[in-house]
């Protein structure tokens, strides 16, 4: 088995990240195009750890720990959004919002 | 349960196999980002969210094992602490709770909800993700001969040092660069969670108009100004109705 490079986990990092833009676009229930979007965080979590340990300093972990807090703040406040639209369309379908001005 | 078997049947095979070379990462390396990227594809084709979101949490476990890989152990602990354990199980909590209207059907995607069964541009999606992803790539593999070709993972430095340090990890050096170097923004990483605590509060007790019309909205009720429920100082306001029966259980 040949050593690892660098360039082998940037590339895990931009498969996941490519296969979550492709299922925000395609999938249309709203909780699972906030899953993708999770799914581009871990990604992009994968290539940040990974060139933190090819430069050598600790910024990139310490990044990590602060995406992983956005997460959190995105994920909650989001689920709440999507409850009260549920509530008002009694669907999680993102075409029933298709009227949204702007 | 047959899937999580089938990776475990691997695992053990793959670990036989490569007893020999006991130092070597590369085995782990490709079971880990196989099971990633096979388990990100059935999260973004899986009809059925429950197991979409079951899924992620399979992408978050081989992610976790990537960042062992690195040598950031607390990363990967702190990963699976958030992602797998917290924040996925609000995700399946809401799934639950946000049961869509059934569409009737035959085969596989009986039971599912229109927007569940059918994609939306599927054919635009992939060729935008794939051109991404070819980009991306080729920049990676192609044109970085300005990156040093260093071997990964490579043993972070202060872990160098002695044996002692070897058996902390890294753990240790973040903690000591998050608090010295930067103080400020983990301050500010608290106060965005609070925030996010207390708007999501706000939000969740929100009054919305149901579809059935069982509370008529009239623009003086939309607008109303925020009344708190009672003479408890520390009662949350509540928005969107005058009659206080309904702010006393804005969820009925």
């Amino acid at each position: 088995m040949s050593t690892l490079a660098l360039q082998h986990f940037l590339a895990v990092g931009a498969i996941m990240f490519a296969i979550g833009l492709i299922g925000f676009m395609t999938r249309r229930n709203l909780i699972v195009m906030f899953l993708c979007t999770e799914l581009m965080f871990q990604a992009v979590a994968i290539n940040l750890i990974a060139f933190s340990q090819y430069v050598g300093n600790l910024a990139g972990q310490a990044f990590v720990i602060f995406v992983l807090v956005i997460a959190a703040a995105e994920a909650s406040l989001a689920l709440g959004l999507v409850i009260l639209l549920f509530r008002k369309r009694n669907t999680l379908d993102a075409d029933a919002w298709r009227d949204l001005k702007g | 349960m047959v899937t999580a078997a089938a990776i475990i049947l691997v695992l053990l095979v793959v670990h036989s196999a490569a007893g020999q070379d006991l130092s070597g990462t590369g085995p782990y390396f490709w079971i880990f980002s196989a099971v990633a990227i096979v388990s990100a594809l059935r999260v973004i084709t899986h009809p059925r969210p429950v197991y979409a979101a079951l899924y992620f949490v399979l992408t978050v476990f081989a992610s976790a094992g990537l960042f062992v890989l690195m040598y950031a152990e607390f990363m990967a602990a702190a990963l699976v602490l958030i992602y797998a354990g917290a924040i996925l199980v609000t995700y399946v909590f809401v799934i639950m709770l946000a049961a869509s209207a059934q569409s009737g059907g035959e085969g596989p995607l009986s039971g599912l909800a229109d927007c569940d069964a059918q994609s939306r541009e599927p054919f635009t999606a992939c060729c935008i993700g794939f051109a991404l992803m070819g980009v991306l790539l080729y920049l990676i593999f192609d044109k970085a001969e300005g990156l040093t070709p260093s071997p990964m993972p490579v043993m972070p430095a202060a872990a160098m040092a002695g044996n002692d340090e070897l058996i902390h990890g890294s753990t240790q050096a973040i903690g000591a660069y998050l608090f010295r170097d930067q103080l400020v923004s983990l301050e500010l990483a608290g106060i965005i969670l609070t925030v996010a605590m207390v708007g999501a509060i706000v939000i969740a007790r929100r009054r919305v108009v149901g579809v059935d019309g069982a509370f008529e909205a009239t623009s003086e009720t939309i607008n109303a100004t925020m009344t708190p429920l009672s003479d408890d100082p520390s009662s949350i306001p509540v928005y969107g109705t005058t009659n206080p029966r309904q702010k006393a259980f804005p969820e009925t």
